[in-house]
């Protein structure tokens, strides 16, 4: 067979020419095109993804889990591929406890993809993967878990939706317990597979911290209990109780009341979140005696057998000062003064101080200024300078009024006359584990208040406070306890007092010559007014006998 | 690799220079000479006719066949490279697979270890205890190992 030439090189002219329309449309969309093409594949293959990082755990000083991240199962929709809606709102209305209405309601909102309920339950997540209805699905959402629910809420705080500590533990050490989220650069395949040959390019994310913290949480729960109890009993507006190691200013519980939920703060009311302990500052009254002798015994203006006649009353400044109930104690030592809870006494001690002594020992123990405890939103109280102080600012000074504090400055104080004298500042964290290694909190010594043998008289003079005195109730049956009580007045915006509304506390610690701990008990506008205080010695003994027998401590005494 | 191999020279070896081909036949004169009696069994006739159907493979042919051989050989690596590649993919899928096993495994260890927390919480012990009807001591009887001592 022959081909004519002619039609041979037709189609060869045929062939050459869409050759190379072929191939100037080929270099056409390889080069002028490439930018507007190379996007959208790669859209299509590729995912640049945020590596999120693990929020740290938070222990307890024995280990015990306060606050964890963990991944828990969202369940998700695809409407349009629920083939029986009603049924399926139906069962999941059923295995997720909610009315199935509002979940019908999504499920026919004509959504391509929509969120049914988020962060399940691990049981409830399985209950409802085992139903097999098509056009569910799970997600899964990182969750921060309080496995002890409201014990120690205001000490941990919470996480916000936006993954942000706040409050507590979580706010102060945020930066720390974040972590630095990574990124991942990937090409993946219909399946959403990170293709095995495809670019893949990762910084890899870095955890956040563990803390360990020096609460204990036995004694945090009894802390909890016994505060519960006490607001039960007097119906009191709210209260909190300081635990603390007088060696080192450690923190064993810090408990507050009104509390919260950590994992469902939404529902709470902003005033609830306040920590007590810490964020909130009242006049410590009868407290505040047993620093103004401690300062007076330390120049060596008083010693426990100094007497005054009491007569009930003092005036000082042009202004009468009361006893409770103006009663008169007659010759009365500086030891029932603390005993009595005289106001008179405490004017006579304040007096001979004055203002300047007074004043400048307020200061030395840390009243008005922060204690520096590592915990978000302390309060400095306030303590006026001595510029603006009226005569009778000494009087009232001197058995606490007229000034605020926080309970844990108070703690700290007393935690002073428990351990020798020195004012350590307190902690809550103990170590924190990072990438780096383990990263210790070394206990700070502010500084010496008070010499070991005035904190020696001290310790005396409030172990007979708590024998012989107001405070008995605080006494244990097999350990010597030291203490005093407090009742303070309210002010009001007026400036002066509310009527017959009182603040009533106890700072306390044991075994009194060798404290294992220290604890400030405060109830706001206890029920029982002035006999608040008994509730709060009350809640003191219960929460010593878990501490004690916690800390295996000896009995130093003959039941 | 394919561009590796040459053709050229399959071409120019069917057609050896006269000088190399009088040599080749002396050479093999002198080896059928040096072989025993024995070894000479083909008739020269015989012989004659194999060197001519040698003679008549075209250059076409010998292209063809080294052509074929060279795609036989691509087609034979890159079968094996496709193996290669496709076992690499299976495995790296494998992997994920797995690692995405362990993580959910780790999930579950957290929310184990969560729910283990919640149990061991005292506050929880403590309402346990309650509903049993126990009671908390008021007071705890330390002996001194003096009196242990003694009372043994």
């Amino acid at each position: 067979m022959t081909v004519s030439h002619t039609r041979l090189r037709v189609l060869f002219a045929f062939f050459a020419i869409a050759s190379l329309l072929l191939a100037g449309k080929l270099a056409y969309w390889q080069t002028a095109m490439r930018a507007e093409l190379l996007g959208p594949a790669l859209g299509q293959v590729r995912s640049d993804e945020v590596v999120a990082a693990r929020r740290g755990e938070i222990r307890d000083r024995n280990g015990a889990i306060l606050a964890t991240t963990v991944e828990l199962r969202s369940l998700y929709a695809i409407p349009s591929r629920i083939t029986d809606k009603p049924a399926a709102a139906r069962h999941l209305g059923v295995l997720l406890g909610r009315d199935p209405r509002p979940i019908l309601a999504k499920l026919e909102s004509g959504l391509e993809w929509t969120f049914i309920h988020r962060r399940l339950p691990e049981a409830t997540a399985e209950a409802i993967a085992a139903l097999g209805v098509p056009g569910l699905g799970f997600e899964t959402e990182t969750a921060r878990m309080y496995p002890n629910e409201t014990i120690a809420a205001h000490l941990l705080g919470f996480v916000n939706d936006e993954g942000v500590g706040q409050y507590g533990v979580e706010a102060a050490y945020d930066d720390h317990l974040r972590g630095t989220p990574g990124r991942l650069v990937v090409e993946r395949d219909s399946r959403d597979r990170a293709l095995p040959v495809g670019l893949r390019e990762a910084i890899p994310s870095r955890n956040g911290a563990d803390l360990t913290l020096t609460i204990d949480l036995v004694i945090q729960t009894a802390a909890e209990r016994e505060l519960r109890l006490a607001m039960e009993r007097e119906k009191a507006t709210s209260g909190c109780i300081v635990v603390l190691d007088p060696a080192d200013g450690s923190l064993l519980a810090l408990a507050s009341a009104p509390s919260f939920d950590p994992s469902a703060v939404a529902v709470t009311d902003l005033e609830v979140l306040r920590d007590r302990c810490v964020a909130w500052t009242y006049e410590p009254g009868s407290t505040m005696k047993g620093v103004t002798v401690a300062a007076a015994l330390e120049r060596g203006l008083v010693t426990p057998a100094t007497s005054y006649n009491d007569v009930g009353f003092a005036i000082i400044g042009g202004r009468r000062l009361n006893n409770a109930l103006g009663r008169a104690w007659g010759p009365t030592t500086v030891t029932q003064v603390l005993e009595r809870s005289a106001n008179a006494g405490a004017v006579f001690v304040g007096s001979k101080l004055g203002a300047d002594r007074l004043h400048e020992s307020l200061r030395t123990f840390g009243f008005g200024q922060r204690s520096g405890v590592d915990l978000s939103g302390e309060q400095s109280g306030s303590l006026r300078p001595l510029a603006e102080w009226y005569p009778v600012d000494v009087g009232t000074a001197a058995f606490g009024q007229g000034l605020t504090v926080t309970p844990l400055q108070l703690a700290s104080a007393y935690a002073a006359f428990a351990n020798g004298g020195v004012l350590h500042r307190p902690y809550v964290v103990a170590s924190r584990r990072d990438a780096d290694g383990e990263h210790r909190t070394a206990p700070v010594a502010v500084r010496r208040v008070i010499s070991a043998e005035t904190a020696r008289t001290m310790r005396s003079m409030l172990t007979s406070t708590v024998d012989n005195g107001l405070a008995k109730n605080a006494s244990l049956q097999a350990f010597s306890v030291a203490g005093k009580t407090g009742t303070a007045q309210i002010p009001d915006r007026s400036g002066s007092y509310e009527s017959d509304e009182y603040i009533s506390s106890f700072a306390g610690f044991a075994p009194a010559h060798d404290p294992r701990f220290v604890a400030v008990v405060v109830l706001e506008r206890p029920q029982s007014r002035l006999l608040g205080t008994v509730t709060a010695t009350s809640a003191f003994r219960g929460l010593a006998l878990d501490a004690l027998r916690t800390a295996r401590v000896q009995p130093d005494r003959a039941p | 690799m394919i561009s590796s191999l040459s053709l050229r020279p399959a071409a120019l070896r069917a057609r050896p220079s006269t000088r190399a081909r009088a040599s080749a036949r002396s050479m093999a004169t002198a080896r059928a000479a040096s072989r025993p009696a024995t070894a000479r069994r083909a008739p020269a006739a015989v012989r004659a006719s194999r060197r001519e159907r040698s003679h008549n493979v075209t250059w076409e042919t010998r292209t063809f066949g080294v052509t074929a051989l060279a795609i036989a050989a691509g087609f034979l690596l890159a079968v094996m490279y496709l193996g290669q590649i496709t076992g690499v993919s299976a495995n790296d899928y494998e992997m994920q697979r797995l690692e995405a096993r362990r993580a959910e495994l780790q999930r579950q260890s957290a929310l184990l270890d969560v729910q283990l927390a919640k149990l061991e919480t005292p506050a929880r012990i403590e309402a346990q205890a309650g509903r049993l009807g126990l009671l908390r001591l008021s007071h705890v009887p330390v002996m001194s190992a003096q009196e242990l001592a003694a009372r043994k």
